[in-house]
């Protein structure tokens, strides 16, 4: 008969514990290592093989090589380089396959832009997006 | 106050009325401001969470701001309803409203009118509220208001009568509808009406709790099933009279319940009594305020047959229970 | 009204639309009312759907992870193996010790997360404001277990064919250990805050029975079918993965109406820690956690049906393969689109309220209705 009286209890009981919200954004977010935020690119380790844009589920990968210009180096160098942040999933895909881990992610995920044009990330912006980048057991 | 009204109507006499009357109003409007603040806060603070806590230090001017934005807000009406009842709607549902006000005591001298038959005077008064809300339900031409209205109108209606009936005890043992003396009463026995109209008291607060649309029984504006009832084509400034409506009857039925069945402004022990009546006043409606809102952060709600089948299966024999008990102990005692 | 001795009453037709707070998503149900009885139900779906399954067709294997998380996003980790279980089977692949029990420990705990997400929901649906919030700070400790494993919360991209994409971190075990006995005493919580409330008794019970044989003529699965009486759960009838290592119960209620299907999953709930113990204490010290896989991988020519036990229900995943490394046809049968077919008959001489307790007790999601 009186099993409500228990459950008004509980909720009594609940005004004296500790809140379990987070202030948002007076305290930062932090992130366990493997965090999936947007991608840094470093243009000096890509091999330009193609690997990150043939698995990208959603091809939002666009690259194009261009030839070393030093001539000891063989093969190309990375010359542009985009990712259409609208489309891409953060799924991670891209940095599994990569040989020389030029693709990495980071951890910063405070992406929201007032215009669809700040959403197409360019090789520049890729590499200077160097904060919080993923660590060695990631 | 009874002196003033005891003379003929002058200058002196009417502007004393309209300033007295507006400071109630803004009292009444100060309280419903920070009733919803220490809802939400409340309802915060059971949930493991804060309340609202950005706008003004602590978030106190949370509800002034959701005020501005209301009375900002561009008046919609919807085109194939029926205008002019749709503006009077809210109208009709707010005036009961704060016109009960005018007999409740709040200490022996801060009453407005002395009115012989003061709780006569409060139910037939807050009958009339639902006559806006089936209004409003009809006027907006929205079949979601219009059972949200009727189921409204039902409840209302039938939690009237053992809301009626649990305080029948109360003016059998003091032998007067008048407040003021319901309060003398009290202080006479000792004790308040509480304890000897225990069971009235508990059928006076389930009733209570379904005129005011409150949960367990809020199923007239169920939002997770009929997204607000009948004022769901209100926006704005309307629906903050409705809003206004439902916090200004809180004020009401609490006061009311303080003032029959927790002795009012009379304190608990006698050695206490150098603390103001109308501080004692305030602590009581305040616990009942706050057992409202208890009781919103615990219960789910009930359906609507199954709330009819306790009104009227339950509650009213239990009432009827309650004065026949209270009659027969009269007569013997 | 004119000179007849009835009252003429007239059917109400009610859009409860796509945008409604207790429809789990974007679901349209049209009812016809006369008064507040419910005379028919007719569910109208396709709002969510997003051609997973012809996108499907032009993504190999491993491209098609990220999809199926995204079909029943709250128990994603389901989905995941659901897929990648089809195509080892398919391949014959053994998978390594280590990463049988991670996926086992992850899909318990992904069931328990589930579970806690229909709790809160559903009373909110039914009135109560506040077990959300507690069934939520719980779900929030099991995500972040998941986000330092997979890195998200909710989309995990986690199961790859031929096991797991990481090893769990260091500590993670111990932490998922204190974690158990935590839980166990939260769901003891909300027994004492909801299942003792009358109110709540008085809602759910008698509402929305099923019977038997209808749940087997309309193909039901998961707790609405263990709520009339039926004991049959995959993870026992049909184990697949290592669940024939682990001892466990397979909770079943007869009376088949709502308030049994709320007892089945606060009981499954602790069922999950009970196995996630167990895996705990058998967990390996050390192994891989992938096994040998090819660098492209291609099915073999011919077709594949395998069904999992998700929170929901049967999952299943067809895959019918040409030997190329893309599925010619790839199918998921999803437990969610296959329940809802019931939810007219249920609903037929209902009030409109318990139409909103009968819908949350389907446990639906409307991106594994629509796919």
């Amino acid at each position: 008969m009186l099993g409500f009286a228990k459950g008004m209890a509980y909720t009594f009981k609940q005004m004296t514990k500790k809140k379990v919200t987070h202030m948002y954004p007076d305290q930062e977010m932090v992130w366990p290592e493997r965090f999936r935020g947007i991608q840094h690119f470093a243009p000096e380790k890509c091999i330009v093989c193609n690997q990150c844009a043939r698995i990208c589920p959603t091809g939002c990968i666009n690259l194009i090589g261009k030839k070393s210009e030093d001539p000891n180096k063989k093969g190309k160098v990375i010359d542009t380089y985009d990712i259409n942040f609208e489309i891409c999933i953060l799924c991670d895909l891209c940095t599994e396959v990569c040989p020389t881990e030029a693709i990495v992610m980071t951890t910063n995920f405070e992406l929201a832009a007032y215009s669809r044009d700040e959403l197409f990330k360019n090789l520049e912006w890729l590499d200077n997006n160097n904060t919080n980048v993923r660590g060695g057991n990631a | 106050m009874g002196a003033y009204i005891e003379q003929s109507l002058g200058l002196t006499n009417s502007l004393v009325f309209i300033l007295s009357a507006a400071a109630l109003l803004g009292i009444v409007l100060g309280f419903v401001t920070y009733s919803i603040y220490f809802q939400r806060k409340i309802l915060g603070w059971m949930q493991l969470r804060i309340g609202p806590n950005r706008v003004g230090p602590l978030g106190l001017l949370q509800t002034v701001a959701d005020v501005l934005k209301l009375l900002l807000k561009e008046d919609i009406i919807p085109k194939a309803a029926d205008k002019p009842l749709f503006i009077i709607a809210p109208i009709i549902a707010f005036m009961p409203a704060f016109g009960v006000l005018a007999v409740m005591p709040f200490t022996e001298s801060i009453h407005f009118a002395d009115v012989g038959v003061g709780l006569l005077y409060y139910i037939a008064l807050s009958g009339i509220t639902v006559l806006g809300v089936v209004t409003g339900g009809w006027a907006s031409n929205n079949k979601w208001a219009l059972i949200g209205a009727m189921r409204s109108a039902a409840q209302m209606i039938s939690y009237e009568i053992p809301l009626v009936m649990s305080v029948v005890g109360v003016i059998l043992m003091t032998g007067s509808l008048n407040l003021i003396d319901i309060v003398e009463k009290q202080k006479e026995m000792g004790m308040w009406f509480f304890i000897p109209q225990f069971l009235g008291f508990i059928i006076f607060i389930i009733a209570q709790l379904a005129e005011l649309s409150r949960t367990p029984f809020d199923l007239t504006e169920a939002e997770s099933e009929l997204i607000s009832g009948y004022h769901v084509e209100y926006s704005g400034f309307r629906w903050a009279f409705f809003m206004l409506t439902e916090y200004v009857y809180i004020f009401a039925m609490a006061s009311l319940t303080t003032v029959l069945f927790l002795g009012g402004w009379l304190p608990p022990f006698e050695f206490l009594g150098f603390i103001p009546g109308i501080i004692w006043f305030g602590l009581k409606f305040l616990a009942i305020v706050f057992f409202i809102f208890w009781l919103q952060a615990t219960f789910p709600r009930m359906r609507v047959d199954q709330l009819m089948q306790m009104g009227w299966k339950v509650l009213l024999p239990l009432a009827l229970l309650n004065i026949l008990i209270t009659a027969v102990l009269k007569t013997v005692l | 009204m004119s000179s007849s001795t009835e009252l003429r009453t007239e059917e109400m037709l009610l859009n409860v639309g796509p945008q409604h707070p207790s429809t789990h998503g974007v679901f349209r149900l049209i009812v016809k009312i006369d008064g507040e009885t419910i005379t028919e139900a007719i569910p109208v779906i396709g709002y969510l759907h997003r051609g997973t399954e012809k996108l499907a067709e032009n993504l190999n294997y491993t491209q098609i992870i990220p999809y199926t998380d995204r079909m029943d996003y709250i128990s994603a980790m389901s989905n995941n193996y659901m897929m990648v279980h089809t195509v080892e089977t398919m391949m014959g692949l053994e998978i390594p010790e280590r990463a049988e029990y991670l996926r086992v420990i992850v899909l318990e705990l992904q069931r328990v997360a589930s579970h806690l997400l229909w709790f809160g929901t559903y009373l909110l649906d039914l009135g109560a404001l506040s077990p959300l919030l507690y069934a939520f700070v719980d779900r929030e400790k099991i995500l972040a277990f998941f986000n330092e494993l997979s890195g998200a919360r909710l989309t995990y991209n986690y199961m790859r064919v031929g096991g797991v994409k990481w090893d769990a971190p260091e500590g993670w075990i111990e932490k998922v250990k204190e974690f158990v006995p935590y839980m166990r005493k939260q769901i003891q919580d909300y027994h004492t805050l909801v299942t003792g409330n009358e109110v709540l008794i008085n809602r759910l019970k008698g509402i929305g029975v099923i019977t038997q044989e209808d749940a087997i003529n309309y193909s039901l699965s998961g707790v609405l079918l263990r709520s009339t009486g039926i004991k049959w759960d995959l993870r026992k009838d049909e184990p697949y993965s290592i669940y024939d290592r682990f001892q466990f119960e397979v909770p079943t209620e007869t009376a088949g109406d709502c308030f049994a299907r709320y007892k089945i999953r606060l009981r499954e709930m602790e069922e999950s820690l009970n196995i996630v113990e167990q895996a705990i204490e058998q967990f390996p010290k050390e192994g891989e956690i992938m096994a040998k896989v090819p660098r492209v991988l291609r099915t073999p020519q011919g077709e594949a049906f395998t069904r999992i036990e998700a929170p929901r229900g049967e999952i299943g995943c067809y895959i019918s393969s040409n030997g190329k490394d893309k599925p010619y046809r790839i199918k998921f049968r999803r437990p969610s689109f296959a329940n809802l077919q019931v939810l007219p008959k249920l609903v037929k001489g209902q009030n409109v309220a318990d139409m909103v307790a009968i819908l949350g007790s389907i446990d639906i999601v409307l991106g594994e209705v629509d796919g």
